[in-house]
């Protein structure tokens, strides 16, 4: 029988592109990151954090960016980026343990979403290097992958510090004449070893003139850069970027992760370039948005609907999607904003285009899916 | 609290060791745990496969263990391999105390009641799951009982991350997968559809029909078709999935999120029971039966044609091709009919045809096979702890964490991406960077009696040509044996 698996790196270049999780832990408060500023209840509801007018970015008239997200707005202007407002799951247990959990595994599942996705999708298990997640630890999400690595840095790849000069020869030797699927898997795993080696001597600047700041997110997004830009089939990287929980004095703890947040965006688009970037899916979610009505330390508490942000991979971008709910009437439970765009609509038409012929009922079970119009 | 983040807590609380909710003794027990893994297994000189082709002794080693240890094969040519498998289809009649103490630190699984489960961290649990199957599969001296172990926890997948699954999962292993093993079969789907984790996993809790206008949940008895017994093509209909899952209503599991009380007891409630008359597979279950309907499914589908053909299959697939012979399908699905689904009566026709003798060498090693052969070939000693299930989850295995019904595949398609982190583990292995796992390169090789030897130890044959200077050239033999072409194959 011939492999699948022959033409996975056959040619200079992975067939495949990347869907980028960034998941802010913590519950990103989606209302004073992309405002609206045409709604004079929001003012009202947040006499003393609101953002002013005069200090965002507008974006359509009715919503604006938060001052501290500006190196999103070119992203805007240029149609790659995207905005959902509203976002989020059923989960109404505003703890960010269960929220998260519920999320990452998309409602009472077994496994993580991203992970059954990896599983499902028709390609599934070819690449050398399905996925990464950044950092110490795997996320939930990633569950059930068919090969997931938590990484810190690129040198975690490739066969480690131990390897003597004649190793790599003698195995492709061995493999040379491996029978059955061996051989061309051999190859394949060869030839990703090979541009993960060139990664790691020569330490490429970012292109572009993309400018990653010293932080520890931005650091991770340049190794996931790294790699897509390597074409070494990674199919999904995550990585995670907390510090929203923001109870108290709000804008002294949300500003600087929101800062790290945009300018990391904006290096790894950069980075990616046009052609890249087309064939990655950058995805910014988060548990839950945070009550409407700021309390009186001048922070905010645990609510539901927050915001998402989809950058590149060919999405139609430009607009916020949402439709804006009455906040004197429509909020839920105590006064929050509510979930009018379930998280798994918003991820559907992703995975869909990422890999169109997976059959999402087990990335997303017992849910019907009503995936948003993303891509036109 | 001002930053919420999971996985600082979860790292916070690795750190001092002290997971929320775990007992002072299990604690204690991950202290003791490489104190207890001290070597006990001696490493005298044995006698390697001369062969240069998978004679006898390798073959039937290489299919009925997680892979030969360092004397095994000479131990199985002078007992002979038929005698070997008659010993090893009978496991209680092998002595296997060290193995059980080792395994002895990990006291959850023995939790009984099932509430007691709750009062452990659900991680903890998860590990020591995992860190029993793999002291298990690398020690123990009943290795079919183990492989199968394997086989039937894929068979009766769970993934414990849903609901209260994860305190469950070791009640599953322990009275389903492990209890019959090498049993009998309707037995075991019987304690399977009684399983609370089960019941968690596929929904069996909540399949209830109180009045008219409730529908069954009918996740179960579809799997149940499916995947436990008829498989895809077993010529059941929607109708018969619908039939079963009224007969399996009213089987509840009492919810942590509930009550506090006899948490993880599987109850039948008559009054979510759909007590009418059904018809199943063409076979009339009167009305009125109540918790005995579930009797009445067992007896119409665990041995029906259908089942056995596809369990005949799988088991095949397993033990002699990913694509079986037709030939060996039908006599091992007979073995099956006529011993009532003894589990061990059917092991023990697939091991007799000319089928299973003749495929050789030719089986893809799954990653966890992969991983246990290398540390039974070199005798190493492993915590089973972080660094190796790490290794485990890079290698798409990690025991208990494959999220749909069906189970880790067990063809060697989906596994051909895992080259890369097989060489890396060989690697890292042999050069002793794996924390927890530790091995004797030198007094390996000496019992071995040279690099040729140990070769053929590993390989199950006496190296090629190609083979011996690769191993040379590569600078580093023992990582290039373990990440060969052959090392991967069974």
């Amino acid at each position: 029988m011939e492999s699948p698996v022959t033409t996975y790196l056959g040619d200079s270049r992975d067939s495949t592109g990347t869907l980028v999780v960034i998941f802010l832990r913590g519950g990103a408060d989606g209302l004073n990151m992309v405002i609206p500023h045409g709604d004079d209840l929001y003012y009202a509801a947040r006499p003393g954090i609101g953002i002013k007018r005069p200090d965002l970015i507008d974006l359509d008239g009715f919503f604006g960016l938060n001052p501290h997200l500006k190196p999103l707005h070119p992203w805007w202007r240029s149609g790659d980026l995207s905005i959902i407002h509203c976002a989020g799951s059923e989960d109404e247990s505003r703890s960010h343990f269960e929220a998260q959990d519920y999320m990452e595994h998309g409602g009472l599942a077994a496994g993580g979403w991203l992970g059954r996705f990896l599983r499902a999708r028709p390609d599934a298990g070819q690449s050398p290097l399905t996925a990464v997640a950044i950092g110490a630890t795997l996320p939930e999400a990633l569950r059930g992958a068919p090969s997931s690595a938590a990484i810190q840095s690129l040198e975690e790849f490739g066969l480690g510090p131990n390897v003597p000069p004649g190793f790599l020869k003698s195995l492709a030797a061995l493999y040379q004449n491996a029978p059955r699927e061996l051989g061309p898997a051999g190859r394949n795993a060869l030839a990703a070893l090979e541009r993960i080696q060139q990664l790691t001597t020569t330490r490429t600047p970012p292109a572009n003139g993309a400018i990653y700041q010293p932080d520890s997110f931005s650091n991770g997004l340049r190794q996931i850069a790294t790699l897509i830009k390597a074409r070494v089939g990674l199919q999904a990287a995550t990585i995670d970027l907390g510090g929203w929980d923001s109870h108290l004095t709000q804008s002294v703890i949300m500003d600087p992760p929101m800062q790290r947040l945009a300018s990391g965006l904006h290096a790894l688009a950069t980075d990616l370039g046009p052609s890249e970037l087309s064939r990655t899916q950058i995805i910014v979610m988060t548990e839950f948005g945070r009550r409407v009505a700021e309390n009186s330390a001048a922070g905010t508490d645990h609510g539901r609907g927050g915001v998402m942000f989809l950058l590149g991979g060919g999405i139609k971008g430009g607009s916020v999607h949402v439709n804006w709910p009455d906040l004197a009437h429509q909020l839920a439970g105590p006064g929050d904003l509510p979930v009018l765009n379930n998280y798994r609509n918003i991820l559907a038409p992703i995975l869909t285009r990422q890999a169109p012929t997976t059959n999402l009922s087990t990335v997303f079970p017992n849910h019907p899916l009503t995936p948003l119009p993303l891509y036109s | 609290m001002s930053e919420i983040s999971r996985r600082n807590l979860l790292k916070a609380a690795t750190a001092t060791g002290a997971l929320a909710g775990i007992g002072g003794f299990s604690a204690l027990s991950h202290i003791l745990n490489p104190l207890l893994s001290s070597n006990s297994d001696d490493l005298s000189p044995f006698q390697p496969p001369s062969s240069s082709e998978i004679d006898d002794a390798t073959h039937i080693i290489q299919r009925l263990t997680f892979g030969p240890r360092p004397a095994q094969h000479a131990e199985v040519t002078k007992l002979g391999p038929r005698q070997f498998i008659a010993q090893q289809l009978n496991p209680t009649s092998i002595p296997d105390r060290s193995t059980d103490l080792r395994a002895a630190r990990y006291e959850a699984l023995r939790a009984n009641p099932p509430g007691e489960l709750l009062e452990y961290d659900a991680r903890e649990l998860l590990d020591q799951l995992t860190r029993d199957k793999i002291l298990r599969a690398t020690h123990s001296k009943r290795q079919l009982h183990e492989v199968m172990v394997d086989f039937w926890s894929d068979h009766f997948n769970i993934d414990p991350s849903k609901g209260d699954s994860r305190w469950l999962k070791p009640i599953d292993d322990r009275e389903v997968i492990r209890a019959h093993a090498l049993g009998s079969f309707p037995e075991m789907l019987k304690a399977s559809l009684l399983s609370p984790s089960m019941l968690w996993y596929l929904d069996g809790r909540v399949n209830r029909r109180a009045n008219e206008t409730e529908r069954p949940n009918e996740n179960h008895a579809r799997e149940l078709l499916e995947l436990h017994t008829m498989g895809v093509h077993g010529g059941y209909t929607q109708q018969d999935v619908m039939e079963v899952a009224r007969c399996l209503t009213g089987w509840t599991v009492r919810e942590r999120a509930k009550s506090g009380f006899a948490v993880g007891k599987v109850e039948f409630r008559k009054d979510l029971h759909d007590d009418g008359p059904k018809l199943v597979l063409g076979t009339h279950i009167p009305a009125g039966l109540g918790p005995a309907d579930l009797d009445r499914i067992i007896e119409i589908i665990s041995l029906h044609p259908s089942t056995a053909h596809y369990l005949a299959e799988k088991l095949c697939r397993r033990f002699i091709a990913d694509d079986p012979p037709q030939s060996a399908i039908d006599s091992v699905a007979s073995a099956f009919t006529r011993s009532n689904g003894s589990i061990r009566e059917t092991l023990t026709k697939l091991f007799d045809t000319p089928e299973f003798w003749s495929h050789r060498g030719a089986k893809i090693k799954r990653p966890f096979h992969f991983v246990i052969s290398t540390l039974r070939a070199t005798a190493a000693h492993s915590d089973g702890g972080p660094a190796l299930q790490n290794h485990l989850l890079r290698l798409g295995q990690a025991p208990f964490q494959f999220p749909t019904p069906d189970g880790y595949p067990e063809e060697a398609t989906p596994w051909m991406a895992t080259l890369l982190w097989r060489w890396r583990f060989a690697m890292e292995f042999s050069s002793q960077s794996i924390k927890g796992t530790r091995f004797s390169p030198t007094k390996l090789l000496r019992a071995a009696g040279g690099e040729n030897q140990l070769a053929a130890h590993l390989l199950g044959r006496t190296p090629s040509q190609d083979e011996s200077s690769a191993a040379i050239t590569s600078g580093a033999p023992l990582a290039l044996c373990l990440a060969s072409p052959a090392f991967q194959t069974f």
